[in-house]
C-alpha cells in the first residue's frame, strides 16, 4: 500500500509540474514578456518624441534591457495550443504564428536586429536614437500586422 | 436666394453646377484618400506619411461639412439631403436609359455623399485614437482615451478602410453607369464646374 502511495506521488509530482505550465500560464508569461518589452520601448519612445529629456545613460539602460529580453529563450512562451483560437478572449496571438513559423521567425529576427541597432545608437544622442526608434517600432508593427489580432 | 438664382440659371450653359470649393475638395480628397489608403496598406512601417495623408482627409471632411452649411446652393446639405420617399422615387427611375439632369446631387447620390462623409469621419477618428502598441505609429489622440478605446479604434480602422474602398468602387461604377447607360457625363462638371 505504502509503495502504491509513493508511486502515485512520484507520478503525480511531475504531472502537477506539467499542469502548472498550462496554456493560460504560457499566455500570461508571454504577455508579461511583451509588457516588459513595451515598458522599455515606452522609455525610449518618450525620449525620441521629446516628452522626456534625452539621457544617454537611461536610454542605454532601456536598450540593454531590450537586448536581455530578446535574448531570452522565448520558444516556450509560444508553445503550441496557445493561440487566440485555443484561448478566445485571453490572447491576441494569431494561429499564423504556428502556421507560418518561418514568416514569424523572420519578424523575430528583424526585432533582434533592430534591438542590436538600438544598442549601438541609444547612448549616442537623440539624432542617433530617433532612426533606431523608427526601425524598432517598425519591427513591432510589422509583426503585429500579421501575427496579432486587432482585438481580443 | 441662392436657390432661386441657381434654378433660373440651371439651363444656361454658363451656369455653375459645382462651385470651385466643392471641386477642389473633391479632387483633393481623391489624392489624399488614395495616399492614405495606399500608404496604410503598402507603405513603410514608420507611417508618418500615412498620418499626414489622414490629417489631410480629416481637414477635407471638416471643410466640406462646413461648406455644406455656408456654401452655394448645390453644395448645401439642405439642398440635396432628401427623405426616403424621394430616394425611393429616384431609385425607381434609375434604370431608365436617359440622363437624370439632376441639378446637384440626386437623392440617391446624396445618400452616398452623406454616407461617405460619415465613414470618412469615423475612419479619421479611429486612426487618431488607435494605438498599435509599436511606439511609433500611435494616434495623436490615443493618450487622451482609455486603453480599451485605443484598441477598439485599432480594430475598426482596417475594416473601415475596406468599407471605404468598396464605397469608392461603387462611386466610380455609378459614374460609368451614368455615362454608358444613361448617357450623362458627370466627370466634366466636377472638373470645369459646368455641364459639357
Amino acid at each position: 500500500m505504502r509503495k502504491l502511495i509513493l508511486a502515485t506521488l512520484a507520478a503525480a509530482v511531475p504531472a502537477t509540474m506539467v499542469l502548472a505550465q498550462s496554456a493560460e500560464d504560457t499566455v500570461k508569461a508571454r504577455q508579461g514578456f511583451f509588457q516588459l518589452i513595451g515598458y522599455e520601448m515606452g522609455g525610449l519612445a518618450a525620449m525620441a518624441k521629446g516628452d522626456v529629456a534625452y539621457d544617454a545613460q537611461t536610454a542605454s539602460a532601456h536598450a540593454a534591457d531590450l537586448s536581455t529580453l530578446t535574448s531570452l529563450h522565448v520558444g516556450d512562451y509560444f508553445a503550441p495550443g496557445t493561440s487566440n483560437e485555443d484561448l478566445p478572449g485571453k490572447t491576441r496571438a494569431l494561429p499564423a504564428i504556428w502556421e507560418d513559423s518561418d514568416g514569424f521567425m523572420e519578424r523575430v529576427q528583424a526585432l533582434s536586429a533592430a534591438v542590436e541597432n538600438m544598442n549601438g545608437a541609444a547612448g549616442e544622442g537623440l539624432d542617433a536614437l530617433r532612426p533606431a526608434m523608427g526601425q524598432l517600432g517598425g519591427a513591432c508593427k510589422a509583426c503585429h500586422d500579421d501575427f496579432r489580432a486587432r482585438s481580443f | 436666394m441662392a436657390a432661386a438664382g441657381d434654378t433660373q440659371r440651371q439651363g444656361a450653359p454658363s451656369a455653375v453646377l459645382w462651385d470651385p470649393v466643392v471641386r477642389v475638395l473633391h479632387w483633393a480628397l481623391v489624392i489624399a484618400f488614395a495616399a492614405a489608403w495606399g500608404l496604410g496598406k503598402f507603405g513603410p512601417d514608420q507611417m508618418t506619411l500615412h498620418f499626414y495623408a489622414g490629417y489631410t482627409v480629416g481637414a477635407i471632411v471638416v471643410l466640406r461639412v462646413i461648406w455644406g452649411f455656408v456654401g452655394p446652393h448645390t453644395a448645401r446639405f439642405a439642398s440635396f439631403v432628401r427623405g426616403p420617399s424621394a430616394i425611393a422615387a429616384y431609385a425607381r427611375r434609375l434604370p431608365e436609359r436617359r440622363p437624370s439632369h439632376s441639378w446637384g446631387h440626386n437623392p440617391v447620390g446624396a445618400l452616398f455623399v452623406v454616407g461617405v462623409l460619415v465613414v470618412l469621419a469615423l475612419q479619421v477618428t479611429s486612426g487618431l485614437l488607435s494605438d498599435p502598441e509599436d511606439y511609433i505609429n500611435v494616434g495623436p489622440l490615443a493618450q487622451y482615451v482609455s486603453y480599451e478605446a485605443t484598441q477598439t479604434a485599432l480594430a475598426l480602422h482596417e475594416p473601415l478602410s475596406t468599407v471605404l474602398l468598396v464605397m469608392v468602387l461603387v462611386h466610380v461604377a455609378a459614374i460609368v453607369f451614368y455615362k454608358r447607360w444613361k448617357g450623362e457625363n458627370l466627370v466634366t462638371p466636377m472638373i470645369t464646374g459646368r455641364r459639357p
